[in-house]
């Protein structure tokens, strides 16, 4: 069992993460701004950090820079789920320095096989 | 379905972030706000709430907003939208048609706007209140990393008040974000100039927040005085990049011909997306 830590400031994405996440196994945390979820991040260590790039306080790219220069979050993997177009997805995951990306809306299956190869396991 | 518009100040700024927020849930390209960042959008862009608009219904639900800025006698419509449930119902056409009718009577002669490149509904509908387009923008963004040509150029950093006489002389059109009152309000603005060797210069100012989260750069505006603007353009952004290492960068409105693109993609800037910026006369 893997701890995820969605930072996403819509409801409905919340729900419908947190049911696929838990579906697996997993445990689930969420925050809906971009100072809880780095405060969060830096308090409970997930083991995957799924990240929305429209937070209301500080844009998700910026987050993750944040969150990239802990020392305790440095090498953990994060992923965005992003309403951006998946060539704008594509260069933020580059040049941040992200481990992938999903474009919203996305299926279940492919936020269950992103989860699984991101933390390195096979899909059941 | 009845539509009633009224002043956008009879809500609080909490409950504007609210439906603002509310309105963007399927948006192209995802900006939400906290009522921080609103109120210092409204400052820093002279947003007048008095004559910003909420949009209701008979049983007075909020529809959508739209906000207006004002400034020597030009109206600038911005945060326009209509919740996901209630468009198509004629909510967009009233907010606008109220934003023309408050800039009038401000004694506007002429409206602003600028919208996101591929959003077709709000395209047409201001294609249909009189507006023509003007100019492309691009917004851009870099993420922090070391600079690999360190640059060789003389540099004199500028602050706010050096680095507003700079954009005092700036030359060409800016859009209302990167407007010299814009610039001035935000009062985090900056600026570098530089020399180089061979007798080149340029200067570049851009806004440096020191926030909790939000260690940023952004509203560059560069200008070359003498000499190439690719190599110019590279010694400023360079020695910016090389002073500030750490900081997330958001190049807004930079001009889709600007001489200075080659510049920003050698330093690492990449497109996020484009607005079109649109004007109609009174």
């Amino acid at each position: 069992m893997a701890r995820i830590l969605y930072i996403e400031d819509i409801q409905d994405n919340i729900t419908f993460v947190e049911k696929i996440v838990k579906s697996r196994g997993h445990e689930f945390l969420f925050e809906r701004s971009a100072e809880s979820g780095l405060a969060t991040a830096i308090a409970q260590k997930p083991d995957l950090i799924l990240l929305d790039l429209g937070l209301p306080d500080a844009d998700g790219q910026t987050l993750s820079v944040w969150l990239r220069s802990n020392p305790s979050l440095s090498t953990v993997p994060i992923v965005v789920l992003t309403a951006w177009t998946e060539e704008v997805a594509r260069q933020t995951v580059n040049a941040y320095n992200l481990n992938g990306f999903l474009c919203k809306p996305f299926t279940l299956a492919a936020l269950v096989e992103m989860i699984d190869s991101v933390l390195g396991k096979e899909p059941i | 379905m009845t539509i009633e518009v009224i002043p956008a100040d009879n809500y609080t700024i909490e409950e504007l972030t609210e439906l603002y927020n509310q309105t963007r849930v399927d948006y192209l390209v995802p900006m939400p706000m906290n009522a921080d960042r609103l109120r210092e959008y409204i400052h820093d862009y002279d947003v007048d709430l008095h004559h910003s608009c909420v949009a209701r219904n008979a049983d007075g639900q909020v529809l959508g907003l739209s906000m207006l800025g004002f400034r020597h006698q030009t109206g600038w419509v911005t945060r326009l939208g209509v919740l996901p449930a209630s468009r198509r119902t004629g909510t967009g056409t009233a907010l606008m048609d109220s934003m023309l009718e408050n800039a009038e009577k401000l004694g506007a002669k002429e409206i602003h706007l600028e919208v996101i490149k591929n959003n077709d509904p709000a395209h047409t509908l201001f294609l249909k209140k009189g507006f023509l387009e003007i100019y492309t923008y691009l917004v851009m963004r870099r993420a922090p990393r070391p600079v690999t040509e360190p640059p060789t150029s003389e540099v004199t950093w500028l602050d706010l008040d050096n680095a507003l006489d700079k954009l005092d002389y700036y030359p060409l059109h800016l859009t209302w974000i990167n407007a010299f009152e814009s610039m001035r309000n935000s009062q985090n603005m900056e600026g570098l100039h530089i020399t180089l060797p061979n007798g080149s210069s340029g200067w570049l100012v851009y806004r440096n927040t020191e926030l909790k989260l939000r260690s940023t750069l952004s509203h560059l505006i560069i200008h070359t005085e003498q000499g190439d603007p690719t190599e110019v353009g590279i010694q400023l952004l360079s020695h910016l990049h090389a002073r500030y290492p750490s900081h997330d960068t958001y190049a807004e409105n930079i001009y889709d011909h600007d001489l200075h693109l080659p510049a920003f993609h050698t330093l690492g800037y990449f497109n996020n997306f484009s607005r079109i910026e649109m004007r109609r006369p009174f």
